[in-house]
């Protein structure tokens, strides 16, 4: 009697804190894809995909890397219109514009231009993942956390027989384990 | 019902005394500010140390781990301002290179000394890095160094060090209060 109220609790927990935190699941889960990523190098930014062309442009006559130079430059690539400012180093100057940059090497004309594009909603989920909010969202986030945990112990106990934690569930709960303990040994 | 509102009363007053107090210590944050020049910023930013400045620039670079710091410019890259973000900043978009921004924040001086490179070495040499140790200059492809390049930068600054003939090498940096674009 004691055991069947206690997993009636148990499923109830289970039940409602995965409603509640389902939100919050899938913006860690989301963005926690392109942390990955990100991490192992395959994205170049969380927040934006960008895009690379190597191309070469005209050099400046007379040698000087101006804002007439610039905006001419933008031209080659159609974006002239949405000039932003630009930037002059030893031997290369750099033009931004609203959604990227044209780097052009002074000396050789070669230039790379950088497209970027936002991940929209993606980046305000990384803005949350990161805990950039601060403030409230750290106990909010901690709670959640702290559900996760008794998600996680809930969830081994909600269902009865060999379905349950006495064979599969072991089964299956130990193999989860088993893999980042050997990924642990192996690389950490 | 008078005594009721005599405790609620006083909230009230310690909240407007607060307010006003607020108020007076950031008219006082506005008048000690001093504003200072990217170009020259690094001549001066020891008169500064954890004083309240305000610096425009254009921003060339911000920290694609999570957008808590960014560098501006003025014409030319060589000389670069690092700004961090204060705790009332979430971050600074990838979207704000390119754009002139108005700066208000504090000044900081980080010691870099052979402890610190000491740490930052143990740190590059780990299999997963902190990518918040170390110095952050803002070049281009900074953040994409790999494990050499980062040790030879601070077989370098371990030099600097030795060449200084001092304890410490000095690193400026401001950290933001707030900000705004400049349309």
């Amino acid at each position: 009697m004691q055991r069947k109220t206690l997993r009636r609790w148990n499923n109830a927990i289970h039940r409602d804190l995965g409603y509640f935190f389902f939100g919050m699941t899938l913006i860690y889960a989301l963005s926690g894809i392109i942390m990955n990523h990100f991490k192992s190098g395959d994205f170049v930014h969380p927040d934006y995909s960008k895009k690379y062309e190597q191309l070469t442009v005209e050099l400046p006559a007379g040698g000087l890397a101006d804002k007439t130079y610039a905006l001419k430059a933008l031209q080659k690539v159609h974006e002239e219109k949405h000039f932003k400012s630009y930037v002059s180093g030893t031997g290369y100057i750099q033009i931004f514009f609203d959604n990227g940059s044209l780097y052009i090497d002074l000396n050789t004309g070669k230039a790379e231009l950088e497209e970027k594009t936002p991940r929209y909603v993606l980046k305000e989920f990384n803005l949350l993942h990161y805990n950039n909010i601060k403030h409230w969202f750290t106990w909010f986030s901690d709670a959640y956390a702290v559900a996760l945990i008794l998600l996680a112990i809930s969830g081994l106990f909600v269902l009865r027989g060999k379905n349950g934690i006495k064979w599969r569930g072991a089964l299956l709960a130990a193999v989860g384990i088993i893999i980042p303990v050997i990924i642990i040994l192996l690389y950490a | 019902m008078i005594k009721k509102l005599f405790l609620l009363a006083i909230p009230c007053v310690f909240l407007l005394a607060s307010c006003n107090q607020a108020s007076k210590q950031a008219e006082k944050t506005k008048a000690d500010t001093a504003t200072l020049a990217v170009l020259t910023f690094f001549d001066s930013a020891s008169n500064y140390t954890e004083k309240p400045i305000r610096i425009e620039g254009t921003v060339v670079h911000t920290c694609k781990h999570g957008g808590k710091r960014m560098f501006l410019v003025d014409g030319t890259d060589s000389i670069r301002v690092e700004i961090t973000a204060g705790n009332n900043i979430t971050k600074f978009d990838e979207n704000l290179i390119g754009s002139r921004v108005k700066v208000l924040g504090v000044l900081k001086e980080e010691r870099v000394d052979a402890k610190y490179l000491n740490e930052w070495e143990a740190e590059v040499k780990k299999p997963v890095e902190d990518h918040s140790t170390g110095i952050h200059t803002g070049a281009k492809g900074h953040e994409d160094k790999g494990t050499q390049e980062k040790l030879d930068e601070i077989n370098s600054l371990r030099d600097d060090l030795k060449k200084s003939g001092t304890d410490h090498l000095s690193f400026f940096s401001v950290e933001a209060i707030s900000y705004s674009v400049v349309k």
